[in-house]
């Protein structure tokens, strides 16, 4: 009647290593709304050097850094992965990729091939290690879940994305003049945005929708072939790029229409939750994948039309809509859950229950200033460039509103490891 | 022995690891846990594990997750488990 699971026990990683990783993210939020609020309507124009740099600062900067703590925590829960020395590990990636990531910004604000070739290097010595640590194991894995394959194509995509990054920075120094850089451009925003971003979320959300919102699962084929596809379509979108640009649109519309089909499930599936109250976790999906909907819609418009520029405005805005949105949903999930688990792992008495870490009062007022962000940014697009100014402060508000709340959960923590008094769990006898 | 249930199949994440604490703090060699579960709690059974309480896992042909644990070293939990009678 009953089988084992030959899923692994491993543990999950220190929780410094996902916190560090997830305080950075909101550090480097903080950075992209005081971006926003000093350059107003020019830091969204993406050819300019302010839009690459804010562009950065939300892609590597924010996204990365949330999306490699996510990672970490990931990886043993979902696919029953743990890395060997994952605080070194972390400290490896997470210092080169700040300060390559700073110098990138430079090199975008100033030109300088110096300054390129620098941010180049400390990128690479932050991201391929740990990236491809991660993908070797996943790919050694023997029983997959659909999660894990996900993980594994998003990964795969990252890497891509990094090469990719590398060549068109050697273009912008002027070390190679092969290639389109338009062309590499627009692959390096599919790879990112859906190959990377979308696809990571989407991995994640095959089990933690499920797990967390009592839904019934994704169907098992879907989850199984999705992301294949679309890493698939990314690839010969690339090679389009080098040998038939016509093509090219084509393949990344279907990329972003199985990405937009996502977002019409998930949210379907959030509609089918047993219980009738949500917490503020559940807006933020909701939010995240009508944001991801609407934001598919008009890129597969945008790949064979130009858009307007309110029109790439509302593009820009829903896309960072949908990432922050679930950003923000899996930080409130994750950040109370491992300070409550690891203090009560450890056997503190006065370990403070989940909503003592960050009480749901705290994350529905997040959910209120993100909503006000994303409306405010729409109407700029549509309206009054002067509210990107508005908009830039209501992100940094944000972020900050995030950035002290996982503070105070880690101070917390530190606290009670310093203070608090221990149990004994029954031991066996 | 005396069983102490968590039906934990409708409960949204985290409750079911928060209710599970709770219950593992209170077993002493005469009970233990007995719960169901739509995934298979991984934290939980780390936990179980690393405070090397006798544990037990498996997932039936429903899908369903039976996870048992006990301070009792020489509890037969694989035995325990062919008793039980899933609810629906």
């Amino acid at each position: 009647m009953f089988q084992n699971s030959g899923l692994s026990l491993d543990q999950a990683p220190p929780i410094s290593v996902v916190l560090r990783f997830f305080l950075a993210g909101s550090l480097w939020g903080i950075a992209a709304g005081t971006w926003l609020l000093l350059q107003g309507p020019s830091a969204l124009n993406p050819a300019a050097p302010q839009g690459l740099i804010l562009t950065h600062l939300l892609t590597l900067g924010v996204m990365l850094s949330f999306m490699l703590g996510a990672l970490f925590q990931m990886l043993p829960v979902l696919a029953g992965i743990a890395l060997k020395d994952p605080v070194t590990l972390a400290i490896r990636s997470q210092w080169p990729i700040l300060f390559g990531t700073i110098l990138l910004l430079s090199a975008f604000g100033s030109g300088s091939s110096t300054l390129y070739l620098l941010a180049v290097l400390l990128l690479g010595v932050g991201l391929l290690p740990v990236a491809w640590r991660m993908l070797r194991r996943l790919y050694l894995l023997r029983n997959h879940s659909a999660s894990s394959r996900g993980m594994g194509f998003a990964l795969y995509n990252l890497l891509l994305l990094v090469l990719l990054g590398f060549w068109m920075v050697a273009l912008l120094g002027g070390w190679t003049f092969r290639g389109d850089l338009l062309a590499l451009r627009q692959v390096h925003l599919g790879l990112g945005l859906l190959g990377w971003i979308a696809l990571l979320i989407i991995a994640v959300s095959f089990q933690v929708i499920e797990m967390f919102y009592v839904t019934p699962p994704y169907p098992k084929p879907y989850a199984r072939w999705l992301p294949s596809l679309v890493t698939g379509l990314l690839t010969l979108e690339l090679v389009a790029a080098l040998n038939l640009p016509a093509l090219q649109p084509w393949f990344e519309s279907l990329a972003a229409f199985l990405v937009g089909i996502h977002a019409l499930l998930t949210l379907r599936r959030l509609s089918q939750r047993q219980r009738p109250l949500a917490d503020a976790t559940v807006w933020f999906w909701r939010v995240g994948m009508g944001a991801l909907a609407a934001a598919m819609l008009l890129w597969i418009v945008g790949d064979f039309t130009t858009l307007s520029i309110a029109w790439s405005e509302t593009l820009y805005t829903l896309y960072a809509a949908f990432a922050l949105s679930v950003v923000f949903a899996m930080a409130y999930k994750i950040v109370p859950f491992l300070t409550w688990f690891h203090l009560n792992a450890q056997g503190y008495f006065n370990a403070p229950m989940m909503h003592e870490v960050i009480h749901p009062r705290y994350a529905m007022r997040h959910l209120s200033i993100h909503l006000t962000t994303l409306f405010t940014a729409l109407f700029a697009a549509w309206t009054t460039p002067e509210l990107w100014h508005l908009t830039g402060a209501l992100l940094l508000f944000s972020f900050a509103w995030i950035a002290l709340a996982i503070y105070r959960a880690w101070h917390r923590y530190l606290e009670v490891q310093t203070s608090g008094e221990k149990f004994e769990f029954p031991s066996m006898k | 022995m005396t069983k102490r249930s968590l039906d934990a199949r409708q409960m949204e994440h985290p409750e079911p690891l928060e209710k599970a604490i709770a219950i593992l703090r209170e077993l002493d060699e005469g009970s233990y846990l007995y719960m169901l579960h739509r995934k298979e709690p991984l934290p939980l059974l780390a936990l179980a594990r690393e405070h090397r309480l006798n544990h037990l896992s498996r997932c039936d042909a429903t899908g369903v997750w039976h996870i048992l644990i006990t301070p009792n070293v020489s509890a037969d939990l694989a035995q325990l488990l062919e008793t039980e009678s899933v609810p629906a």
